[in-house]
């Protein structure tokens, strides 16, 4: 049975920057899995959350370029850090839906708009395309025992009917996927609120405040972890943890993994080739308590 | 040459303004055979129809053509003024240049054009139009009412004391409905069991009603005057001729642990049961799914136990075939579930609320029961999961409804008023509570409603927080209620005890599978559908079916009354007749060419035709030919169309006078 994956690889400016583990991670996930994944040649910034709050046809027409430059690398578009996924749906969504904005692209990027390649996150390939029975049969070391707190954050499935990955609601996905590698996701309240986003910078306040709640509430579900799929989540909840906990004068010490870090783990990855040393909350004590590394 | 009179109708401005109806008399004016074209700001009104009767005099007119609305809304009104004017009613047609017309169109030019041809046709139906006799059939003076909650109720206690035999036919064990599970009401706050529980005696004690609980609808067939219903008599397990309701059984059955439906799961009942002690008939019913005996064969205690043998573990489900002259459909209405639905449904469920898993939210029935002094706990505001008192508690409204993105879009118009009443009977019973509301408007139509709410908020001191709720979740033993003030515009998260939703009004389930049993329409969320939303309110487009209650739309307890009188009212008039005038748009068979094939009889979806034979007068028989029964026939003229031989037709539409429309075209 020929059943080879193979993806375009959109990362986004984080990956190659904050949150290179996180590339780092992904590529060894899918080298193990023997998923391939070819990066879009001259790729450049989706115009993330500034663009569109500033103007619309410049964050479309960012992202409806990147949508045409994916269609010189074969396969579906990969895409793994949060906010890089919801601009690109957002804007296939909205040029599918508005022939005048199609126009108006179109005219901006001086050349016509593809939106035909399927914008994917790597847990819709994981769990759909890959498969999840399939994930489980490539794990090698399981992560048994290991209480993991799955955080969606907002922009993996809202607006409603932007991202089609899952419910809006109440989703799935994510304790789907790691469970197929034998942690156990726990059940908690706050997997669907906002940490604070961008406010990091212009009113940290904001951030200390909301992402505090994520992760008291971890804690009381009996997490020993947070995993995370948006570079801008793990940096409120890992970077700001100790000031988190300064402010709030609590201790966490929760670390808080790319989802990609722990099904490297699980699937064989060397554990010095998924950027553990970069998280600001050491995971190594955790991980080492369950015999993960 | 015919004399035909044509009148055309301005409709206020709903015509004349964007037909020229002026043009439209004068041009149909021109045409052979019309003796008369002219038109009239309201012909429906009186001085309008005043001119056409002065007219059918003046000019010896023998046709009538109106054209105005559809014949839906005013035939009926138009044939009755020919009549009075000395024609025979059915040479008088409407040609319908309203819906079909200035209604739908824009272009003043092309609107008048097409009107005109529209009139052009009819004129020439006229033509070829014969004096018909009205029909009649016999009325079986007899009603059905399903369902047999306080619509049922009302309307059949009003129709049996008018004299009339009535069939009350209950899906459930007894008869009450929801508004039997109630505590108490508004706006008066009487208690519920105390106005309903005579109201179930009246029924179970009333000479001309026949009570068939633990039965539901199998099939019905028939017409206005004369239907005939299968009822499925659901086995009960217990003769009801033998039984004395003493009890002994439930008291003795060892399988105690059964969630109460009627308790909305917080109380228990045993398998063989009447839902609450005031259920009526007091005959229980055995749970044949959690009943030891029908499960393994052993036990049988309650059989034991039974004085007068009335447990009869044999009992079989029985169909029994009724006829009546009218039907009252009152199924009533159920509340939105939040939990996750199946895939496929149109509802979403309420995932941000963790779909129905957090004990210590409920909806708004339970809170009913708890406030109950029939409830499980006597009437004490306990919580679920432990049975504390709640101290603080909010109250959610508009769960489900007016929430077109969960599925539901329109407003279930009873959740503001018993949300209001939840935080009363709270405070009157908690003292030292606080009640919390969240809701997007306060909704108050009604007498003495909005003095109701006010009194909830200014002096039973509920706290009404104009806003959504975006998510709930539990917080140890507290809910965290996360939702906002869009009045001061601020994030509000409120730790409660208890989280009441009042959920949206839903038809019943299965409401669309009896609404194609009975042949009567309903709406994309299987509400039944009135015949007209103003001038019809309480009776069905299929004749001979009334509406009462929540199957038709949300409805509190006042107007579900007033409904259920009013279906009970169309019901007498019917009856109030020996035999029912039917028109006589039906199919007519010509016996000299009908080759007695019946293609019409395996095409008639009414089941009118019949065979007939023909006999000399020795009695031989000579030959059979299709029948055509005029009570039974729907005029439809599917057999018209069907009929290799041309043998049958209908009339007002005989293949004559549609070749005679095409060609005017």
């Amino acid at each position: 049975m020929k059943n080879v994956l193979n993806y375009s690889y959109y990362p986004g400016c984080s990956l190659h920057a904050s949150a290179k583990e996180y590339d780092e991670s992904t590529k060894g996930v899918f080298k193990a899995l023997r998923i391939g994944l070819n990066e879009v040649p001259d790729w450049f910034c989706c115009g993330a959350t500034p663009a569109h709050n500033v103007d619309e046809l410049l964050s479309l027409s960012l992202c409806a370029k990147n949508l045409s430059l994916a269609d010189n690398v074969e396969g579906d578009l990969a895409v793994a850090c949060a906010a890089c996924f919801s601009r690109l749906k957002t804007a296939q969504h909205r040029l599918t839906e508005n022939d005048i904005k199609r126009k108006q692209v179109e005219t901006a990027i001086a050349g016509a708009v593809s939106l035909e390649k399927p914008v994917k996150h790597l847990l819709e390939i994981l769990a759909k395309d890959y498969g999840l029975d399939r994930l489980a049969d490539a794990v090698k070391k399981p992560l048994n025992g290991l209480k993991v707190a799955t955080y969606y954050g907002c922009l993996l499935t809202r607006p409603p009917d932007v991202p089609e990955l899952d419910c809006c609601e109440a989703p799935t996905i994510m304790e789907n996927v790691i469970a197929a590698t034998g942690a156990e996701p726990v059940a908690w309240s706050h997997r669907l609120e906002c940490c604070g986003a961008n406010f990091t910078l212009s009113r940290p306040g904001v951030v200390l405040n909301l992402s505090n709640a994520i992760l008291a509430s971890a804690k009381r579900a009996g997490a020993d972890c947070i995993m995370v799929a948006c570079p801008l989540c793990h940096g409120n909840l890992d970077i700001r943890q100790k000031e988190i906990e300064e402010a709030n004068g609590t201790r966490y010490g929760m670390p808080v993994f790319y989802m990609t870090q722990l099904l490297g783990l699980a699937v064989g990855v060397p554990a010095g080739k998924l950027g553990l040393d970069s998280m600001i909350v050491n995971p190594l004590p955790l991980l080492k308590e369950k015999g993960l590394v | 040459m015919s004399r035909i009179g044509v009148f055309v109708c301005h409709c206020g401005e709903n015509i004349s303004r964007t037909v020229d109806v002026e043009r439209v008399a004068a041009e149909i004016g021109k045409l052979p055979g019309v003796a008369l074209a002219t038109d009239y700001k309201y012909m429906c009104s009186d001085p309008g129809q005043g001119l056409l009767k002065k007219a059918v005099a003046e000019h010896k007119l023998d046709g009538l053509v109106v054209a105005a609305c559809s014949p839906r809304m005013h035939e009926k009104t138009f044939r009755n003024a020919a009549k009075a004017a000395g024609l025979n009613p059915f040479l008088c047609e409407m040609a319908n240049i309203r819906e079909h017309c200035s209604w739908v169109h824009e272009d003043r030019e092309e609107a008048t054009a097409k009107a005109i041809d529209i009139v052009r046709l009819m004129v020439e139906r006229v033509k070829k139009d014969k004096a018909l006799q009205p029909i009649t059939v016999p009325i079986t003076k007899r009603a059905l009412v399903i369902g047999g909650g306080i619509a049922g109720i009302q309307a059949a206690l009003d129709i049996a004391d008018c004299g009339h035999q009535v069939l009350l036919v209950e899906r459930e064990p007894s008869i009450g409905g929801h508004m039997a599970q109630l505590s108490e009401t508004f706006p008066t706050l009487d208690c519920s069991q105390c106005i309903m529980t005579p109201k179930m005696v009246d029924v179970a004690n009333h000479p001309n009603i026949k009570l068939y609980t633990w039965s539901e609808i199998e099939h019905v067939d028939g017409y206005i005057g004369n239907f005939q219903v299968t009822i499925r008599k659901k086995a009960r397990s217990v003769d009801m001729d033998k039984c004395t309701g003493c009890g002994i059984c439930m008291a003795k059955c060892p399988q105690k642990n059964i969630k109460s439906k009627f308790d909305c799961g917080l109380g228990t009942r045993p398998a063989i049961y009447v839902p609450f002690p005031q259920a009526v008939p007091n005959t229980p019913v055995i749970d044949r799914e959690n009943c030891t005996y029908f499960k393994s064969g052993k036990c049988g205690v309650c059989a034991k136990v039974c004085g007068p043998g009335a447990v009869d573990y044999d009992q079989q489900d029985e169909l029994i075939t009724e006829p009546v002259g009218a039907i009252v459909v009152a199924t009533g209405f159920e509340l939105y579930s939040i939990a996750e639905k199946p895939k496929g449904s149109s509802i979403k469920g309420y995932g941000e609320f963790g779909h129905g898993t957090i004990p210590d939210v409920i909806d708004g029935m339970t809170f009913e029961r708890l406030a109950s002094a029939s409830g499980p706990t006597g009437g004490k505001i306990l919580r679920p999961s432990d049975g504390r008192e709640p101290k603080q508690v909010v109250f959610v409204q508009c769960v489900g409804s007016r929430a077109r993105e969960k599925g539901i879009s329109y407003c279930s118009k009873v959740c503001c008023m018993y949300t209001a009443k939840h935080t009363m009977l709270y405070k009157h019973k908690v003292h030292d509570g606080q009640a919390y509301v969240f809701f997007m408007d306060a909704r108050t139509p009604g007498k003495s409603y909005d003095e109701f709410w006010r009194r909830a908020v200014e002096e039973e001191e509920a706290v009404y927080i104009r806003g959504m709720v975006s998510r709930l979740y539990q917080k140890g033993d507290k809910i965290v209620v996360m939702g906002s003030d869009v009045l001061v515009g601020v994030q509000v998260e409120i730790e409660a005890d208890l989280v009441v939703l009042a959920t949206a009004v839903q038809p019943r389930q299965g409401a669309d599978s009896l609404a194609q049993k009975l042949g009567i329409s309903y709406d994309t969320y299987n509400f039944y559908s009135e015949a007209h939303a103003k001038l019809k309110p309480v009776e069905c487009a299929t004749a001979g079916i009334y509406l009462a209650g929540a199957c038709q739309g949300p409805k509190d307890i006042p107007d579900t009354v007033s409904q259920a009188s009013a279906a009970a009212a169309k019901v007498m008039t019917l009856f109030s007749r020996d035999q029912l005038e039917r028109e006589p748009i039906v199919a007519r068979v010509n016996e000299r060419n009908c080759v007695a094939c019946f293609s019409c009889k395996k095409v008639c979806p009414y089941g009118a035709v019949e065979e007939k034979e023909i006999r000399d007068r020795q009695g031989n028989l000579i030959r059979v030919v299709a029948y055509v029964n005029p009570g039974v026939c729907g005029g439809c003229g599917t057999c018209q169309a069907t009929c290799p031989s041309k043998s049958v037709e209908l009339d007002g539409y005989t293949d004559e006078q549609v070749m005679a429309m095409i060609e005017a075209l």
